[in-house]
């Protein structure tokens, strides 16, 4: 267990400075510091695999880099962070609630699990990255690895290589119990995301906020099962992409909530593929709702520059936080290696398939109907609420996630697998993020709820809001006040 | 909602019992208020019971992964995963050919040969055969589990 703790405060102490540059002060940055080293091990293993050298050299040029970058940005721009925030009493409250609920399903790392999946992808890659240039390409190219994916992304095996260098390679649970502080990581950034939608409410709307965020937090290791704390890298691509959405998605515009949501998207690109490609779809969202689209297409014909200039902008909102994860899959692509998923082609006919998939999907969606009834019962009784909050319009988050289930429904429809083995083995996995994501949505109506039940004569200060806010006017609980829709 | 009198009046998108009109702006603000109370009450019970309920499922789960059994069993599995670690480690020469002869434990011993030895795709290229036997009386045995190492 001291191990797992040097390695994770390793990984936070060197992913710090880039989270307080991001994040400002907050109970996030707490969360946000370790994750950012392993992505900081997983940028490292990109040159290790195309250019050549160790995972500790480059990881060390990687961090010295990232941190060099941040001091010269607050150096030349006398951006330093602010002092200590007034309710930072509030902070430290909030991250000793969402770590504590965190302590619950870490307990299980008491017993030494490791997962069929930890074994066969994660610990076989972590040793390969562990041990260099040309045991890493020589193991991805070699056809009797084919069995573990060879094309995964490297966050996972960077992290646990990382342990390896440190404590050596003869405890593997090493690096699968990093993998499970991981989790727990990327899961408290979506805790701290939920406790700051009521950060800014009463004292009661802050203590349900910060109660929200650690239920979540529990959700998220409830909805994984053994997966949460076996090694499994399911629950990390997935809370990590969930905390891009409410950080992106559903809390305030803004530079910190933007950039804690490009490193968790960044994040769950380099963890699965499948975190790449919802990690893609929620930074497009991202990327609309900070770059709207007007809807005029005369007025975009008249101003072509300007309208190309958003476009531009729209477009890098989505590259720029891919970039590490994209990176790995193209020079992945480009030594031709590949997985097994897509290289036949099925027998069964994509009826079969789609249906088998359908069923398969919903047996582990059963919380769609509670969040939709929420979510029907918050538009009519709090959407004014939310909107004075400042927080996202909901269909970002449910856009989100249906996006994330259409791209999974449609990898196993196109897959080559027999659909029920593979339905079987993995689907209860596949839709942790859906599942999350609800969660979530549901935990940030109940703060909003929560506010709006108490206020009497105006709509709740939440997160982000301007202290000042108006009176309620009628009918508070249909509408909000006009010019301020959520985006 | 009906009032008293069996009919309903309209605030915004909700429908609220009491008087159409007559009683004045801060009795329908009254009623708005006690609406949008309910409103919220409701909402705030149909998320909390749903995530009650997860986290309910997760103390439960917690407690059956930390039962003594549970955790014996993760420790035995972890130990003979170690044990055959180190004998892949000391019964075939750094670097050697092998090709797994195991389809039940393939995955496992390629995992496990990492960095040691190297995995071959098929037979014909390989030096040594592997793979894994039940016996617990062998000595050397890693739990139930023997290596079995061939030269071809």
């Amino acid at each position: 267990m001291t191990e797992l703790l040097v390695v994770i405060v390793g990984l936070g102490v060197s992913g710090f400075l880039p989270a307080l540059a991001a994040a400002g002060p907050s109970p996030v940055t707490v969360f946000l510091a370790p994750l950012i080293g392993a992505g900081m091990t997983a940028v490292a293993a990109v040159p290790e695999l195309g250019v050549g050298g160790s995972l500790l050299a480059w990881y060390l040029v990687v961090a010295l880099a990232a941190n060099g970058a941040v001091a010269a940005w607050w150096l030349t721009a006398r951006r330093f962070p602010s002092p200590a925030d007034p309710r930072w009493g509030w902070s430290a409250a909030t991250v000793a609630v969402v770590l504590g609920a965190l302590i619950i399903p870490l307990a299980a790392l008491r017993a030494p699990m490791i997962g069929w999946d930890a074994n066969s992808i994660w610990l076989t890659h972590a040793l390969m990255v562990s041990g260099g240039h040309r045991e890493l390409l020589t193991g991805l190219e070699n056809a009797a690895y084919r069995f573990s994916n060879p094309d995964y992304p490297p966050l996972v095996p960077a992290a646990g290589a990382l342990a390896f260098a440190l404590f050596g390679r003869g405890d593997l649970h090493v690096a699968t119990g990093t993998t499970v502080l991981l989790n727990a990581c990327a899961l408290g950034v979506v805790g701290a995301g939920i406790a700051a939608v009521g950060s800014g409410g009463r004292q009661l709307t802050r203590i349900g906020a910060a109660a929200a965020g650690a239920a979540v937090c529990l959700a998220g290791f409830a909805v994984s099962g053994p997966f949460g704390v076996d090694g499994y890298a399911d629950l990390l691509w997935a809370a990590a992409a969930a905390g891009a959405v409410i950080w992106g998605l559903v809390l305030p515009l803004g530079t910190r909530a933007l950039a804690v949501a490009w490193i968790c998207a960044a994040a769950a690109s380099l963890t699965k593929n499948e975190g790449l490609t919802t990690a893609l779809a929620v930074l497009v969202l991202i990327a609309f709702r900070y770059r709207p689209v007007t809807l005029s297409p005369l007025r975009e014909l008249r101003t072509a520059w300007p309208a190309a200039r958003e476009w531009a902008e729209r477009a890098a909102f989505v590259a720029l936080p891919a970039l590490p994860g994209l990176a790995w899959a193209g020079l992945i692509r480009l030594r031709g290696i590949g997985d097994n998923f897509f290289s036949s082609s099925s027998a069964q006919s994509l009826v079969t398939r789609a249906g088998a998939t359908a069923g398969g999907m919903a047996a582990h969606l059963a919380v769609v109907p509670a969040a939709a009834a929420v979510l029907l019962a918050g538009c009519c009784f709090a959407r004014g609420d939310r909107e004075r909050a400042r927080l996202g319009n909901p269909a970002w988050l449910w856009a989100a996630c249906l996006a994330s289930l259409a791209i999974i429904f449609g990898t196993y429809v196109a897959g080559g697998y027999e659909i029920h083995v593979w339905l079987t083995y993995s689907v209860n996995r596949t839709t942790i993020f859906a599942q999350l994501l609800l969660y979530a949505e549901l935990a940030i109506w109940l703060v909003v709820a929560l506010d709006g039940a108490f206020t009497r004569e105006r709509y709740p200060v939440l997160a982000g809001s301007p202290s000042s806010a108006g009176g309620l006017p009628a009918g508070g609980c249909s509408s909000g006040p006009a010019g301020s829709r959520s985006r | 909602m009906l009032n008293r009198r069996g009919r309903a009046d309209t605030v915004g998108r909700v429908r609220l019992a009491g008087p159409v009109a007559g009683d004045g702006a801060p009795v329908r603000a009254g009623r708005r208020l006690v609406a949008r109370r309910i409103g919220c009450a409701a909402i705030i019970v149909a998320a909390a019971v749903p995530l009650g309920l997860s986290v309910h499922h997760e103390l439960q789960a917690t407690a059956a992964f930390l039962r003594p059994a549970s955790v014996e069993r993760a420790a035995v599995a972890d130990r003979q995963e170690e044990c055959i670690y180190r004998t892949i480690r000391s019964d075939l020469p750094r670097g050697a050919a092998v090709y797994i002869d195991d389809p039940v434990h393939v995955q496992r011993l390629a995992e496990l040969s990492t960095l040691w030895a190297v995995p071959q795709p098929g037979p014909a290229t390989a030096q040594w055969t592997i793979s894994l036997a039940r016996d617990f009386h062998r000595p050397g045995d890693c739990f139930g589990l023997v290596l079995v190492v061939r030269r071809r």
